[in-house]
């Protein structure tokens, strides 16, 4: 058979074979230098995801950048931060960073004109007598208190900055940093950082770095130190446990190359073909190594067992791999397939870390029965003197707990099996309530443990603040169109208005229905009455001016009606709406041109509080935008509204960025335009990090849940195949599906919310469990057709095959904890479930599957069921 | 003296010198009399004005207005009277300025619809005139006093004047270059830097007519190099010395236009 040609290939060449899996290895590895970097979860998206495209389409129609927060807080000082000392660090921080740019990459700079910081923002103020100022909020750093007071004032008198730049405790200012890339967060920080150190005094201030393209992009760079770090620490863990259990050096030093070897061939391969190391990518070396070591322990083990009676190294692995080759290949058959199905998945990232991981797994099954049988082959005979034997006489000796242990499990389960039978249903139960518990949430700054610096800022400004997380709400707007008739109509509608005398309305109607019976179109009509209006206006004495003055203004009102965002009527549904988003809570704070109209006409009616509102005209509310126009910075309108004012942009500040959050915005936008229908058409999209964020989320849950059971049924089909038994093939997805049963009702009950590493878990499961039930089920057949019992089968099971095992139980779940110390919370998240699914899958394999076996062996053992796919 | 009133070209100014071929004349009367081709054309004037907005994304806005400029002394004060006739929303809306040399400007803004005069506190003039790339200051012209002149470059048709603010942190700039026409005083270009250094803006006037026999801008434009937006000034049916009232320029003619700009 193949099996035994592979290996007879390695038996009778070793150093040949070993030689070109090294070169191979080194060649793939080679690969690895070329890695491009990809941390930006916005690529959980394929660029051309109509939801991605529509908000970079929104960044640029409104000049929007994503932004570093750096927030400066004084608890000390009784004035806040309002004090000249801490008004002198915001200035030079402020200074500093207008400087920020990567000389190698002229794209990665800080976007300078649209920085928010008290130095760059202008506020519209009164100037005593009557005047208003347009000045910027603080020009330069004040010298005395109440310089700094001064600053206070008009920015806590400003509704466009309070809760924005200012805290509305006094304690904090927000310097928002817009950068030109999200790749240059991390630069951002790190350089602000060293500044920050750089101040002698500090005055009592403290410094928070945060917002969504730190966090992400630090995490990125952090992934990495961790992958340097978490990968050997886990290698080494894993070797010291096989060092403990097989005592023989020169023996596990095999399974480590393997799991090496697949690594850096995998990972030569994803790299060397173009795609770039995600963050999902970057956990293939995690996943991988558990199972490219479990091949080579079952291997191992039985080695182990077998060599004190065989005594010959070339008779032992020919031995082992002839028992261990059928399931060896169906094992990563199966967790090949499981991963593959990730394909499946509507997440570039993630279809290619299925895709990779699987290949993994093969390369890793080839290298296993390519290698060991060489390695074995490379070693004198001599150096394996006394291997085994020791064991031998160690695991047999009644003094060996695991063994004895291992026996009165094999014992319980045939004679209790029933009540095992109830206790696992009754878990499933519970786990079944637990995963309806289920939540699914994601924040990418949750990656990081909460006492990290960038989590802490985030608490700290989120405490102070309105909020740090940004989402957009664009709404469209257009009215009707309007035919010659219906513009006469209205016009003449219009005319009979309080502010026109009768006699003049009597002019402007006969000369409205003069330019009408000589135009063809709505347009013609427009123009040719304008010019017979201005004509009677601009020749009218004084008395009658002001009522021409009107009516012409009919004209322009006709013909600005596309501007729906100059609309009183739509400017104060805009309010309504953001004043019902604020009331349900997550949204801190919300800015739009509503925001700006009334702030400007209230402080060009002399600041008093009662002008704070939409004036009644669409003119007057022109002539709001216009003054406020007349600042050093007219474009930061347009972050609000398009200069045609048919968009216009609802900028949210949300002091949450868990997409639960987000969805709940979401949903209280629907439900609000719902229940207050717009008073014209208004089309309404999301745009935005955190609004990207439960896009993909929505995308990977459902995307999952359906590789998910895809590659159930696949694996399904494969143990049917394999066991040529319907019967045998449900009875080896028991493990497996307790596991992930108690796996993610553990989840559920425990309040772990649903997020990116958790979802990929299944297919880790998956991978793992069907392995250890294709070992036991394939070995119990096995044992059955030799001793003719299963009474009898079972006893031996819980010798060799049960050891085999219990070790590799130990040795993965043992061997990941060193992920547990990583500061990043996947790799947390990773080491605590893998550790739990082997424990699981084990207990569920060496449990479950006798017990069932015990109940249903009239059934199972039936002749015709026996033709194991073995020799 | 002449020359028209360039709006625009606004910033572009000061110098002073004399014709005199061989030597160039001190950096202070390049100045001078750059300020005064630039700024002090005839003794009054009109034109019509049409301003195209730009940004970076390529949406363009149109403002027109009106302008009408009294000298009430070459080099000296001046007023002047915007009003504009489009966007359609934002006509009869109307921009005064008193131009002082000893004081902040007084400025002026009726806001028809609003019904409101608002006087504009003139210390900061730096900032956006109407939404466009053109500041206050560069309608109605930077004082000489402010900056300090260094004539750094003779070409053979152009002085090059380097100006440096004498009061930085009043401005956005770190110093601006302005290339002066030798024939007649009339600065082609500005470019500023900004506090990094950078080329961040420039002025530049496109096109120079004789009218009435005063070179006079008629087209000019703004560039923002930072944000990659720009601003055209065209400049139509402009005449000098047409007799302009000085009481054209007093709040009461905010809200009732005087025929001047009433076509």
């Amino acid at each position: 058979m193949k099996g035994s040609a592979l290996t007879q290939l390695s038996i009778k060449n070793p150093k040949l074979v070993t030689t070109i899996l090294v070169l191979l290895t080194l060649a793939l590895a080679a690969l690895i230098i070329m890695v491009k970097v990809d941390t930006d979860p916005e690529n959980m998206l394929s660029a051309t995801e109509p939801v991605r495209l529509f908000h970079h389409q929104v960044k640029k129609e409104f000049t929007l950048h994503d932004m570093v927060v750096l927030g400066v807080v004084n608890e000390k000082h009784p004035n806040g931060v309002f004090n000249p000392a801490t008004l002198n660090h915001v200035h030079e921080l402020t200074e500093f960073v207008k400087t920020l740019h990567d000389p190698n990459h002229p794209e990665m700079r800080v976007v300078t004109e649209n920085l928010i910081s008290p130095g760059t923002v202008d506020t519209i103020e009164q100037a005593g007598l009557g005047q208003v100022s347009f000045d910027w909020l603080m020009k330069t750093p004040p010298t005395t208190e109440q310089e700094a007071l001064k600053i206070r004032d008009n920015a806590m008198g400003n509704p466009l900055l309070k809760g924005t730049l200012i805290s509305e405790d006094e304690k904090a200012i927000g310097i928002y940093i817009p950068i030109s890339s999200k790749d240059f967060a991390a630069q951002v920080r790190k350089r602000l950082l060293k500044k920050i150190e750089s101040f002698s005094d500090q005055n009592g201030d403290q410094f928070y770095i945060t917002g969504l393209p730190v966090a992400e992009d630090t995490f990125g760079q952090e992934m990495f130190i961790q992958m340097a770090i978490s990968a050997p620490l886990a290698m080494l863990a894993i070797f010291l446990l096989m060092l403990l259990f097989f005592k023989q050096l020169k023996l596990i030093i095999a399974p480590m190359i393997i799991a090496m070897m697949s690594v850096f061939c995998t990972m030569g391969l994803l790299i060397g073909t173009g795609n770039t190391l995600h963050i999902m990518s970057s956990m293939i070396p995690i996943f991988l190594m558990p199972i490219a070591v479990v091949d080579s322990i079952h291997i191992l083990s039985e080695f182990f067992d077998s060599y004190p009676a065989i005594k010959d190294r070339r008779k032992t692995i020919e031995h082992v791999m002839g028992q261990l080759f059928t399931p060896m290949l169906y094992t990563s058959l199966t967790s090949a397939a499981g991963f593959a199905s990730l394909a499946l998945t509507p997440i570039p990232p993630v279809q290619a870390f299925g895709i990779f991981v699987a290949i993994g797994i093969m390369l890793a099954w080839l290298f296993t029965i390519l290698f060991v049988p060489a390695y074995v082959m490379l070693m004198s005979e001599k150096s394996l003197e006394g291997f085994g034997v020791s064991a031998v006489n160690k695991d047999n000796q009644p003094s060996s707990a695991l063994s004895r242990f291992l026996k009165w499990m094999g014992g319980f389960t045939y004679k209790r099996s029933k009540l095992i039978m109830v206790f696992t249903l009754l878990t499933l139960l519970v786990a079944g309530y637990g995963i309806n518990k289920i939540v699914i949430n994601d924040n990418p700054i949750k990656w990081f443990t909460p006492s990290h610096p960038i989590r802490v800022a985030d608490r700290v400004l989120n405490h102070h603040f309105a909020g740090t997380y940004e989402a957009y709400l664009v709404l469209t707007g257009a009215e009707p169109d309007l035919d010659q008739d219906g513009v006469a109509a209205l016009l003449n509608k219009e005319i009979t208005g309080p502010e026109i005398t009768p006699t003049i309305a009597q002019e402007a109607m006969t000369l409205l229905s003069a330019a009408k019976a000589e135009s063809k179109s709505a347009d013609e009509l427009l123009t040719k009455v304008a010019i017979k209006w201005e004509e009677q206006m601009d020749a009218a004495p004084d008395e009658t001016y002001n009522s021409w003055v009107n009516i012409v203004d009919l004209v322009d009102k006709i013909r600005n009606r596309d501007q729906i965002f100059k609309q009183p009527i739509v400017l104060n549904y805009l309010a309504s709406l953001q004043k019902y988003l604020l009331d349900g809570g997550i949204v801190g704070k919300s800015n739009s041109v509503t925001d700006v109209v009334k702030k400007v006409h209230q402080e060009l009616f002399a600041g008093e509080s009662e002008y704070y509102r939409v004036p009644d005209s669409i003119g007057a509310v022109s002539e709001c935008l216009i003054s406020f126009q007349n600042s050093h910075k007219p474009d930061d309108l347009f972050h609000f509204v398009t200069p045609d004012y048919t968009k216009a942009n609802i900028w949210l500040q949300l002091r949450n960025g868990d997409n639960q959050g987000m969805e709940a915005v979401v949903k209280s936008v629907e439900k609000f335009m719902a229940d207050n229908p717009p008073p014209v058409a208004l089309n309404h999209q999301w745009a935005g990090l955190t609004y990207l964020n439960i896009v993909w989320q929505d995308k990977m849950v459902s995307g999952m849940r359906e590789a998910f059971l895809g590659s159930f049924v696949i694996v399904f089909v494969m143990m049917v195949i394999l066991f040529r038994s319907v019967l045998w093939g449900m009875l080896a997805m028991v493990p497996l599906s307790v596991t992930i049963a108690i796996i993610y009702g553990i989840i559920g009950l425990i309040g772990k919310e649903y997020d990116m590493p958790v979802a990929v878990l299944s297919s880790l499961t998956l991978g793992l469990a069907v392995d250890f039930a294709i070992h036991f089920l394939e070995r119990s057949r096995m044992t059955f057709k030799k001793t003719g019992s299963w009474k009898a089968a079972s006893k031996e099971m819980f010798e060799e095959p049960a050891r085999a095992i219990t070790k590799n139980v130990i040795v993965i779940a043992v061997g990941f904890t060193p992920l547990l110390a990583a500061p990043l919370v996947p790799y947390k998240t990773v080491g605590v479930f893998l550790a739990s699914i082997m424990a699981i899958s084990g207990i569920g394999t060496m449990i479950i599957l006798p017990a069932m076996i015990t109940i249903m062996q009239k059934w199972l053992f039936k002749k015709n069921r026996l033709n194991i796919g073995k020799e | 003296m002449n020359k028209i009133f360039i709006l625009t070209s606004a910033v572009l100014a000061f110098i002073a010198g004399t014709t005199n071929a061989i030597a160039a004349p001190a950096v202070d009367e390049i100045i001078n009399r750059a300020n005064l081709a630039a700024y002090y054309g005839g003794d009054d004037g009109r034109a019509e004005v049409v301003m195209t907005i730009t940004d970076s994304q390529n949406r363009a806005r149109v403002r027109e207005f009106i302008i009408l400029r009294l000298d009430q002394k070459d080099g000296g004060e001046q007023k002047f009277y915007v009003y504009f006739t489009k966007p359609t929303d934002f006509k009869r809306t109307v921009f005064m300025v008193h131009k002082h040399m000893d004081r902040d400007d007084d400025r002026w803004m009726y806001l028809p619809k609003l019904a409101l005069v608002k006087r504009i506190a003139g210390s900061d003039k730096r900032t956006s005139f109407v939404g466009a790339h053109f500041f206050y200051e560069d309608v109605s012209g930077r004082s000489v006093d402010e900056d300090t002149h260094e004539l750094i470059e003779e070409t053979a048709d152009r002085y090059v004047v380097k100006n440096t603010p004498k009061n930085p942190a009043d401005v956005e700039f770190s110093s601006y270059t302005v290339w002066i026409d030798k024939k007649n005083f009339m600065p082609m270009k500005a470019e500023y830097l900004d506090k990094e250094g950078r080329r961040s803006r420039v002025v530049e006037a496109l096109e120079v007519k004789d009218i009435q026999g005063f070179p006079t801008v008629t087209k000019s434009r703004v560039q923002d190099l930072v944000s990659g937006g720009e601003t055209i000034s065209e400049f139509k049916n402009i005449k000098y010395n047409i007799g302009l009232q000085d009481n054209i320029f007093t709040e009461r003619y905010l809200k009732k236009p005087p025929k001047e700009v009433r076509n």
